[in-house]
């Protein structure tokens, strides 16, 4: 085939998809419940049971105190239509428009943008600036992903 | 016989994609079942089959030299006819099965297939989420005993084209079980799902291309269950759709694993070459200490499939 033929088809194919899953409704966030977000966080973490989840009003993320307090805090938030957790260790907070911009030592989830009104900015960012972070924990490492 | 060749089958498909890609779609939509799309995620599975193919283009010459060279060393010659395509198409899909599982089992090779796993969705477009990097993981070389034997280069790559394509179909929620006999020789949507679970019973297993066989033969097969729907994705899923950091996320934690202070050379190297999840202190899980930790919880399940 052509080059410039197959250029064509994989621009115009993946335009063409983007555009009708967009205009169907298909870039839509997951927006979590309270019992969806623990669930969320349980299956990444199975081994580290909720002692406390504080779910963002939008629903598109939680903070999460863990059972063991020795744990830096976690956090599980809408990645598209699923989600993704991370525990937050080595996270660099700022404030921004809307809400909390943290940035993960992580190259696989580098950023989260959490959109939250300023009182609950203020209260999430307290909250995570708040927790102290141990220097040894089992899941501060990240896993090598396996499937 | 040098200068024989064969269509590029992956290409020619292409337009086949498109189109399968944009029926599931409707078919999904219509029906209200069968799977799930989301725009971010089909948008960059897509961008990563482009780039598979651009990578192909680019460094496709490493292995066609390799290849070349062998087939200049090999006395043999078994020719083009129709039989010897069969075979070669036969022998070429074990061929596949152990690089498949050597990339599940070898971090090195991992680093390049992950990218494959790293959708929590799965649907035909899953199935373009195809590596930039396979060249690096010198792969290549199983595929040297199947030239060394006779088989020409280009019908070599011929079939594992086939073999490629043949395995964009089984990327789909939407076919359930296929007749019985189907569903015992072939790889089928049903076994390729399993082969996609993040679950701990279907860890590492359903390694097929085209011929389930091949699991069945080397204890690796575990049939799809109804009581455990299968958890696309990771164990420890990313959260990027950006490209660039999907191809070569892995290769950048090897990096850094590797480089990490105070290691022995064999840890160093173990970091790189031993199963995911490996690490010097214990700290972190295989597929083998995620399914015994499972038993722990869940005891019901030992000597259920996957267990």
């Amino acid at each position: 085939m052509p080059l410039e033929l197959l250029l064509i088809l994989v621009v115009g194919g993946i335009s063409a998809i983007a555009l009708l899953l967009h205009l169907s409704g298909r870039s839509k966030s997951k927006v979590m419940t309270e019992p969806q977000a623990r669930d969320a966080w349980m299956r990444q973490f199975p081994e580290s049971p909720i002692a406390d989840l504080t779910l963002a009003r939008d629903g598109h993320a939680a903070v999460i105190r863990t059972a063991d307090d020795s744990a830096p805090l976690g956090l599980v938030w809408s990645f598209g239509t699923d989600t993704v957790a991370r525990f937050l260790e080595d996270a660099k907070l700022s404030p921004c428009k809307k809400g909390l911009h943290l940035r993960l030592a992580d190259f696989s989830a580098p950023a989260v943008h959490l959109h939250l009104d300023q009182p609950e900015a203020m209260l999430w960012q307290g909250m995570i600036e708040g927790a102290s972070a141990p220097q040894s924990h089992p899941q501060n490492h990240p896993p090598v992903q396996e499937v | 016989m040098d200068t024989i060749s064969f269509p590029d089958v992956t290409q020619l498909a292409v337009p086949i994609f498109i189109a399968a890609i944009l029926g599931e779609f409707l078919w999904i939509a219509l029906k209200g079942r069968g799977g799930r799309y989301e725009t971010r995620d089909a948008v960059t599975s897509l961008i990563m089959g482009a780039g598979s193919v651009a990578s192909g283009i680019l460094l496709g010459f490493i292995a066609w030299g390799f290849f070349m060279v062998l087939w200049e060393i090999t006395p043999l010659d078994l020719g083009t006819s129709i039989g010897v395509i069969i075979l070669c198409f036969v022998l070429d899909d074990l061929r596949y099965y152990w690089v498949h599982r050597f990339g599940h089992r070898i971090r090195w090779v991992w680093a390049s297939h992950v990218n494959h796993h790293s959708s929590q969705h799965y649907n035909l477009t899953t199935a373009l989420r195809q590596t930039w990097t396979g060249t690096f993981t010198f792969m290549m070389v199983v595929r040297a005993p199947l030239v060394l034997l006779g088989f020409h280069p280009a019908l070599v790559l011929f079939v594992g084209g086939i073999n490629l394509v043949y395995q964009f179909w089984i990327h789909t929620e939407a076919i359930g079980k296929m007749p019985r006999w189907f569903e015992a020789v072939m790889n089928t949507p049903s076994h390729h799902r399993a082969h996609h679970g993040r679950n701990p019973r279907y860890l590492d297993c359903n390694y097929a291309g085209v011929f389930i066989i091949w699991d069945k033969m080397f204890g690796t097969f575990v049939p799809e269950q109804d009581s455990d729907p299968v958890d696309y994705g990771l164990v420890y899923n990313i959260a990027t759709f950006n490209p660039l950091r999907v191809a070569f996320h892995e290769w950048v934690a090897i990096y850094q694993d590797v480089t990490q202070p105070g290691l022995s050379l064999k840890e160093r190297l173990l970091y790189a070459l031993a199963p995911p999840g490996y690490s010097h202190d214990g700290s972190r899980d295989t597929s083998e200490t995620i399914k015994a930790k499972h038993l722990a919880r869940q005891p019901q399940d030992s000597g259920t499939p996957g267990f």
